[in-house]
Order: C-alpha cells, then structure tokens, then sequence
C-alpha cells in the first residue's frame, strides 16, 4: 500500500444545461499515508463525489495534481479499487465471477482468479455464497461483495463512495464494525465519502470536513481501536468528537 | 471540442422548451446525407431520388389531388378497421383478463391465431369476399385486434385484487366494478395496446393495399414501382413514417424516460 | 417436469378443440369445400406436399430467406448499436433517427426493394434485413447506453479495458435489449417474408399460399396458414420468449420494470 498525495486539486466543469462554467473543487490539498484510514465528511454538493471521482480517474482534474508515491494518477486503474454506493456488482456474473474480475482482467488463469476470490469472499463469510447471483443476496451481502471485489485486485488505495448508504440502519453497523475489522488485519489505505457524521468518527484515523470545494478541517480521531457500537454509543470523547464534527459541517 | 460542447448545450437548452424539437432536429443530418448521396449520383438518379425530387413529387401529387385523395381512403381504411379491432379487442380483453377460465381456455388460440399472422389471412379472405374493401377492413381488423386482446388482458390482470374487493366492499355491481375500477387502472396497458395495434395496422394495410390495390398510399407505393418511379414510393416511405410517428409523437419522442 | 407436461397440455388442450370444432361447424352446415376445407382435406393435402417434398422446399425457402436477412442484420446492427451507444450524445441525438425507421419495417420496403432488386431473393433478404436491422440497432443502442454508469466504472477501476471490456462488461448488460431487440425484429421480419413472398417470388410459404388462391385451394391455403402459425409459434414461444424471459431475470433488478 503507498501514500497518496492531493496536491492544489481544483475541478471547474461546463454545465450545458446551465450554458456556463461551475467550480466543483476550488482548492483542495491532502495527504494521506500508508494504511491510514481518512473520512471525507461534509454537506450535499460540497464536492465530495466530485473528488472521490477525481481520485478514481473517472473524471479528469482542471487543475492541481494527485500522486501516488510521487507517481501521478491518470485515469481509472487498478491501483485504485471503487467502492460504489450502488454496489455496482456485475448482475449477469455470479458472486465468485464478481469478486474474481479484478485478478481476471489483471490475465490470471481462471483458477487463481477463483481461489483469490474465495480467500476474499471468507474474509466477510460468503464462501457460502460464491454460486449465487447478485439479485439473490440482500443489499447488506451485496455491498461486502463489493468491497471485497475492490480489496481483492490489491489497489494501492481503497476509495469508498458513501458504501453503505443504501442499506438500512442495523447492517450499517454491522458493516461499519466489519470494515474496521478489515483494514486492522489488512492495513489498506482507505479513503471513505461519507455524510453520516457519526459514522465518520467511527471508522476513520482522520476526519476531514468538506465545504463548498475546499477542506475546511483536518481532525484526528483519537478513539482506541477496535472500535465497537456498544461502547463507542456511550462513550464522551465519541460524543464530543461527533459534535465537534457535526458542528463544522453544519457551519458550512 | 468547445465548440461542440456549447452547441450541444444550446441544443439541449431549445428542446427542454421545445421537446418535438428532439424528434425532427436529428432527421437534418440524415436529409444533408441523402441529398450529397443524389448530388454526387452514388447511385443512378432513377435508383435513388433526392429529397428536393420527393418535395416535387409530394407537390404535384397534392396539387392534382392524388396523393390527398389516396391519404384519405388509407385512413379511412384504417379508422374503420381499427375501430372494429378495438370495439372486438377491449371486451375480449377484459374478459380474458377478468377470468381465468377463459383464459385458460382461449389463450393458446390467441397465441396461435397471432402467430399465424395478418397476412397469410388474405388469400383465403380473397378467396371469400374477393379483392373489396371487406377484405382489406378484415385484415386489419385481425391485425389491430391482438395487440389490443393481449395488452388489455395484462392491464386488467394488474389491477389488484384489493381495488376489486375495495369497490365491491363500497357496494359496487360487478359490472360497475368493471367500468370504475378495472377499465381505467388498465388504461395504460390498454393505451400501449391502441399504440402497438395501430402501428401493425398500419404496416399491414400497406401490405393489403399493395396486393389487393386500388387506391391507398400502399398501391401508390407499388404501382409506381410498376411505372419505375423511385420518387413516389420514397414519397409513399415518408409520408407513412411520418403519420405513424406523428400519431405517436408522444412515444417516438420520449420512450427512453418512461424508464 | 411433470410441470412443463402439464402446461404443455393446458396450452394444446385448446387447440384441438378448436380442430374439434372446425371439424363439427363443417359436418353440420355442410360447407363447401372450396370456401372452406374440412381437417381431413387439409391433412391429406398436408400428407401429399411432405410426399412430392413441396411443403419442404417452401418451408426451406422461407425459413432460408429469414435466416441470411436476419443473421446479416444482426451482424452489422450489434455492433453499430454498441459503438452509438457509447457516446451518450450520439445516442441521444440518432435515437429518433432510428424509431422512426424501425416503424417503416418490413412491409413499407416491399415495393423499393422490388424495384431495386428485382423479384427473387435479393428482395425478400432485403426486406428481412431492414425489418431486423434498425429494431436491432435501437435496441441495442438503447440498451448499451442504458448501462448503469457505477457499472462501467466499477469495471473500468478493475482494469477491465478494449475487448474485455466490450465482451465481459458492456455486451452482457445490453443483452437484456439486445434479445428483445432480436425477438421484435424477427417478428417484423416473419410478417414481412409472408407479404414479400405473395408479391415478389415463386417459392416460399407466402408464396404458396397466393397461388394456392388462384386455383380456390382452400386446403392448401388453410394448410399453409397452420404451417406458418405452427413455425414461427415454435420460434417466439418455444425459443425467443423463454431466451428473453431467462435473460431479464437473470439480469435481475438493474434496470428493467
């Protein structure tokens, strides 16, 4: 896993419904090292999909530079895994083919691709599930199939775009407490958009607050890990930590 | 690439006011293609008229009352053919809808019948009333009635069994059940079915026109063919893509945002 | 499987009631055989053109015609579908282009296609490919640019590039269009064969049919009919329904109502 380094991002775009130019990102500087675990948290339209966009190469910047261990970023690759709020699984492919794309694409024979992706798919308990399609698994199985389908290619850098924003309440937690049990055994650097303050706090090393294109904070979270819902409901630096946060982005 | 961007933009911006715009707008490109194609004589003029030759021919035909007189009597033909298929079709397809014995009964002959098609029906139907109006009616009768049985079984079917008991709940005859409650929550269906019908219709009374012929926009099309001009069938092309699509300007314009 | 048997009996159940009744309604009104054959005549009639081979060369033609017309179409829309697909302003903007041809198929391209090629096959093939090709094309068309962005991103973070891209990502999400694309083109193309053959040949089922007419067959033109109901009842609901109905499903939830 390598640093990712955002250097002066700026993204400006031409709206031709509008018939004029919108600045999305004005100024946006950020580094991020090895392993760490960065929240980019902030009000709708603040620029946060923009950038995750960016940062995975989908969209190209106006201005600034993105580096991964000083080599610069162009276009969508494999360096950078996606995790989608949508899930965006393959629905003709089965669950084993999903999470197996990566290493395919990569030209491993079909048999590796398998075994890398069984490995992967036991990290959040659905080797059961390796046959099924992904129409037949409720969207709390879904999503951990797509973010195992990104940990599997091994990117450099795991961008997640508001994952877990389409499952309900309970899964949420349950996911959140599974994610943080995967980057502790597996250390990836990890980049999560979010709009759920709280859940910001609960997963990240860092929170970064987001405001009209520009970063309006950098906070460190200072919360011991594993990081547990139980504990961490009750629990006063959590408590100040989230209205911290909470308070910046509606300042905003 | 700018420039094309705020073209593009102003483009988008003119048809979100104007939305038949995005129906005609696209055919420009198409008429400048075929226009160069004629000039550059690709093809032997005779082959392939132009468009301003069309224009020309569309002229005449109307100035001398042709083409007026043959646009009437293939709308009137399929007016009334239509007609008839809707005023069969609709009941028979509540019917099939509302009961499932008869739907189990007549389904297969439905299926069957509607594979068999319109067309193979007018050799017998010549054979029978011989080449008259009757039989150019009865084929478009058989063809607008499938589409109209078949969507209108689906649309009834899909109205829930909860509006049934609702209405009946509310004191309600079976039969006005039918009128209030069924008729219209299977509407859209029985709209996309009116839509299917009469494009098949359409295609079918050329077909009939072109082999029973006396007169229509099908035997101008064929006749021409026999006097070797182009123009005319090209006309006969047009103006029938332009009816269909015009009487469903709605659906051709905007099918992709029903999603 | 007792399933399948059962619901193929419920759907030929009808059917030879109908044989039942067709045979009955003659008896009783005693009806003349040439305004309408009794099911002996016709089954006769069915036995002698499988014994001098007719109904077979017809059957061949037709379904010969179909094939070539259909299989060039498909061919050269798939990939025009996909590669206009793509780009969503040029989707957006042909898309009229190609709705308003997919109404003219078929049928209304009978007469130019005479005039250009003559009687024969090179004009009935004509026929079917336009029938297929601009429905085709739209579908595809359609259904490439309907591919959830996510999707093609998420493959595109993968690695998935070029060929692998179009084969692995972007074909199998428009599959679901693309086969229902193919099912209303043959649709369109079947009608279109049968009117082409009466107008502009001397062999096929259409064909068959018209000449049956001139000498008051009626056996032979009821014969034809069943045929030609019997072929293309196996096609759609034997084979094109069933490939629709699997691809949708298993597609799942993604876009379609």
């Amino acid at each position: 896993m390598k640093s990712l380094a955002i250097q002066n991002l700026s993204k400006t775009y031409f709206d031709p419904y509008a018939g004029a130019n919108v600045t999305a990102i004005h100024d946006i500087s950020l580094h991020v090292k090895q392993g760490e675990f960065v929240s980019i948290v902030g009000p709708s339209g603040c620029g946060k999909t923009t950038l995750l966009n960016m940062l995975a190469g989908f969209i190209p910047p106006s201005g600034g530079s993105i580096m991964i261990d000083d080599k610069p970023v162009k276009g969508p690759g494999a360096d950078r895994g996606v995790v989608f709020q949508t899930f965006a699984l393959f629905p003709w492919k089965t669950v084993l083919e999903n999470v197996g794309f990566g290493p395919c694409m990569r030209g491993l024979p079909k048999s590796e691709c398998d075994n890398i992706a069984r490995e992967f798919l036991s990290l959040v308990g659905l080797e059961h599930a390796a046959d099924r399609y992904p129409n037949e698994l409720s969207g709390g199985m879904q999503q951990r199939v797509g973010v195992v389908r990104a940990l599997a290619n091994n990117p450099d850098v795991l961008l997640m775009d508001e994952p877990f924003a389409s499952v309900d309440a309970q899964t949420r937690m349950t996911l959140q407490e599974e994610l943080t049990r995967i980057w502790q055994e597996r250390r990836p650097t990890i980049l999560f958009i979010t709009h759920d303050v709280a859940e910001s706090v609960f997963l990240a090393d860092r929170v970064v607050v987001l405001s009209k294109g520009r970063v309006l904070e950098d906070m460190p979270i200072a919360l011991e890990r594993p990081r547990a819902w139980e504990h961490l409901i009750e629990d006063d630096t959590f408590k100040a930590l989230s209205a911290q946060v909470l308070h910046k982005v509606r300042s905003a | 690439m700018r420039l094309l961007q705020h073209i593009w933009s102003i483009y988008l911006r003119v048809t979100s006011k104007f939305p038949a715009l995005r129906s005609f707008v696209p055919f420009i490109p198409l008429l400048i293609a075929w226009t160069l194609v004629t000039e550059l004589a690709i093809f032997p003029r005779a082959f392939l008229p132009g468009p301003v030759d069309v224009v020309n021919a569309f002229g005449t035909l109307t100035y001398k009352g042709v083409l007026t007189q043959y646009l009437e009597d293939s709308v009137i033909r399929l007016a009334v053919g239509a007609a008839f298929g809707i005023a069969l079709g609709i009941p028979l397809g509540v019917l099939v809808g509302l009961s499932d014995r008869v739907r189990q009964a007549v389904w297969p002959l439905l299926l069957f019948f509607q594979a068999i098609g319109d067309i193979a029906w007018l050799p017998i139907l010549l054979v029978w009333f011989g080449f008259s109006l009757t039989t150019m009616t009865l084929v478009i009768v058989y063809t607008v009635l499938f589409p109209i049985v078949l969507n209108t079984s689906l649309g009834v079917r899909s109205v829930s069994t909860d509006l049934h008991r609702a209405a009946l709940s509310l004191g309600a005859s079976k039969l006005r059940v039918v009128w209030e409650v069924v008729l219209p929550g299977a509407l859209p269906n029985i709209m996309t079915g009116l839509r299917n019908g009469l494009g098949y219709g359409w295609r079918a009374l050329i077909a009939t026109e072109i082999i029973v012929g006396t007169s229509g926009i099908g035997f101008m099309m064929f006749d021409a063919r026999r006097a070797g001009s182009v123009v005319e069938i090209l006309l006969g092309m047009v103006v029938l893509g332009t009816l269909v699509c015009g009487r469903q300007l709605g659906t051709c314009a905007h099918r992709t945002r029903d999603w | 499987m007792n399933r399948r048997l059962h619901s193929a009996l419920m759907f030929a159940l009808p059917l030879f009631g109908l044989l039942f009744f067709w045979e009955l309604c003659i008896r009783v009104f005693h009806v003349d055989e040439r305004i309408f054959p009794s099911v002996e005549a016709v089954f006769a009639a069915g036995l002698e053109s499988v014994h001098d081979g007719s109904i077979f060369q017809h059957i061949v033609a037709s379904l010969g015609r179909v094939a070539v017309g259909t299989g060039l179409a498909i061919l050269v829309s798939i990939p025009l579908g996909v590669a206009m697909g793509l780009n969503p302003i040029v989707s957006e903007f042909l898309s009229p282009l190609f709705r308003f041809f997919s109404v003219l198929a078929g049928i209304a391209w009978i007469p130019i296609a005479t005039l250009w090629f003559g009687y024969g096959f090179g004009a009935i093939t004509f026929v079917i490919f336009n029938a297929v090709f601009f429905v085709v094309t739209y579908n595809t068309l359609l259904g490439v640019s309907s591919i959830p962005m996510p999707l093609r991103h998420a493959a595109a973070s993968l690695g998935a590039k070029g060929w692998t891209l179009l084969t692995q990502v972007i074909l199998p999400g428009a599959l679901p269009n693309i086969v229902t694309g193919i099912r209303t083109g043959l649709g369109f193309a079947w009608r279109g064969l049968i009117a082409a053959e009466m107008i502009a040949t001397n062999v096929g089922l259409g064909y068959m049919l018209f000449l049956a007419r001139d000498f008051y067959k009626t056996e032979v033109i009821v014969l034809g009919m069943i045929v030609i109901g019997l072929i293309w009842l196996v096609i759609d609901r034997l084979v094109l329904a069933p490939l629709e109905r699997a691809t949708i499903e298993r597609w799942g939830l993604v876009r379609r109502a």
